[in-house]
């Protein structure tokens, strides 16, 4: 059987590079195949149909004006475009919420409740074979950590927060709140470069 | 030589960057490193795929068509496969139209932009009205959020000392000035937006102009004064 991933990696990759060639009919194919899994994310981190719909377009704007610029040696197409739009939905975030300083509900412990339920054993067999090596191999990294380290990384990843947000919400210091992020972070790596 | 990095506080600054903790301000050094480094740059990367497994490959929502539609019009006619909005992207237009009348395309740009504004939906366009020191008003500046473009009006024509030019700049929120382009001092200007600015353009950032050399700030940064300045608000 042929791994299902590394063939989506590769024809994700070999998608990228039309684009960066200025190929339109690719840069729709790419955009058929990931824009679901980046509107969920969008959504998930922006949690306003709007917003969500606003910073997608930019993504992929940039995608195209970007794309001669990916390289697939130093990394797949999929973590390319993640990253690109997680940083889109972030810097909107700092957009909004450096000037409204908006309370903050509890509906983020819910989104980390969620992530942990989706990303844990609750996925069907076709989609833990579709999920990648790299993703199991972070889970178990993730699931390595302690506690307070583990859910404020997930939190931290898939809310956008800063610092000081993550500590107001989980009501301790924001020294706590940092030393537990970073303390993962390196935990994190060492596990994943193991 | 660029060493690899391996101070403990630098390189959790990255990873701080890559799973987005850091505020505004701290991105922006982050961003301004990466540029300058491709030291920093590639540790920024290697955080970057270290966490990006973390989305879920399962959890997918098809996004509405229009989104697909929007793209295309931002990139423009000869960008996409059919051009199937026409002139009203063309930035040769505007440009044209820009150049070519002075108060004509004021009255235009009312009849042009406020019937589409109705008929859009909510967010495509965002305004300002810029203010000189003493009050009077000195720009309408009109973002098409769409086309990715802002469209200059002066009100009251300024008179400016010999060998300069006025600049314009988007103030975001709590963010320094970010350079937005060159405008013209007495006839209506059109300038284009990238991906980037767009996406520091909100309702609580602030237009300026500022009094620059003829090809603008040599550092990329206000460094004349400012002359003109308004809070961005809804089209």
């Amino acid at each position: 059987m042929t791994p299902p991933d590394s063939d989506t990696r590769a024809e994700l990759d070999r998608l990228l590079q039309q684009c960066g060639r200025g190929d339109q009919g690719a840069f729709a194919e790419l955009y058929r195949r990931t824009s679901p899994r980046l509107f969920a994310l969008c959504l998930r981190m922006l949690r306003d149909r709007g917003t969500a719909e606003d910073v997608l377009q930019d993504s992929f704007v940039t995608v195209w004006r970007r794309a001669s610029t990916f390289d697939a040696t130093r990394g797949s197409a999929i973590s390319w475009l993640i990253t690109l739009t997680r940083n889109r939905a972030i810097d909107r975030l700092r957009a909004q919420r450096e000037t409204a300083l908006d309370p903050l509900t509890t509906l983020d412990y819910a989104a980390g409740k969620a992530v942990e339920d989706s990303t844990g054993d609750g996925l069907s067999p076709a989609a833990a074979a579709e999920g990648t090596q790299e993703s199991g191999r972070l889970q178990r990294c993730l699931e390595e950590l302690d506690p307070h380290p583990q859910r404020s990384i997930r939190e931290a990843f898939f809310s956008g927060a800063t610092y000081n947000e993550l500590a107001r919400r989980s009501n301790v210091p924001l020294g706590t709140m940092k030393s537990w992020i970073r303390r993962g972070l390196l935990q994190l790596r060492k596990c994943l470069e193991q | 030589m660029n060493a690899p990095i391996d101070n403990e506080d630098t390189v959790l600054r990255y990873a701080e960057y890559a799973l987005g903790v850091l505020d505004a301000d701290e991105r922006a050094a982050v961003e301004e490193e990466m540029a300058r480094s491709p030291a920093a740059a590639q540790a920024v990367e290697h955080w970057q795929q270290l966490l990006t497994p973390m989305v879920p490959t399962t959890e997918e929502v098809a996004p509405p068509a229009n989104v697909w539609a929007r793209i295309q019009s931002t990139l423009g006619p000869r960008q996409r496969p059919r051009s199937d909005t026409g002139w009203w992207d063309s930035l040769h237009w505007w440009r044209g139209l820009a150049l070519a009348t002075g108060a004509a395309t004021l009255v235009l740009l009312l009849f042009i932009v406020i019937p589409r504004h109705a008929a859009t939906p909510p967010q495509t366009y965002l305004t300002a009205t810029l203010q000189q020191n003493n009050g009077a008003p000195g720009w309408t500046v009109t973002v098409d959020l769409r086309g990715a473009r802002a469209i200059l009006v002066p009100a009251t024509p300024l008179a400016l000392p010999a060998g300069r030019a006025p600049e314009l700049w988007l103030i975001p929120p709590g963010g320094r000035p970010i350079p937005v382009g060159m405008i013209a001092r007495d006839t209506p200007s059109t300038l284009p937006l990238d991906a980037a600015l767009l996406s520091r353009l909100s309702r609580a950032g602030t237009f300026a102009v500022s009094v620059e050399p003829p090809g603008g700030s040599p550092t990329g940064q206000p460094t004349g004064p400012v002359i003109a300045q308004g809070a961005v608000r809804s089209g």
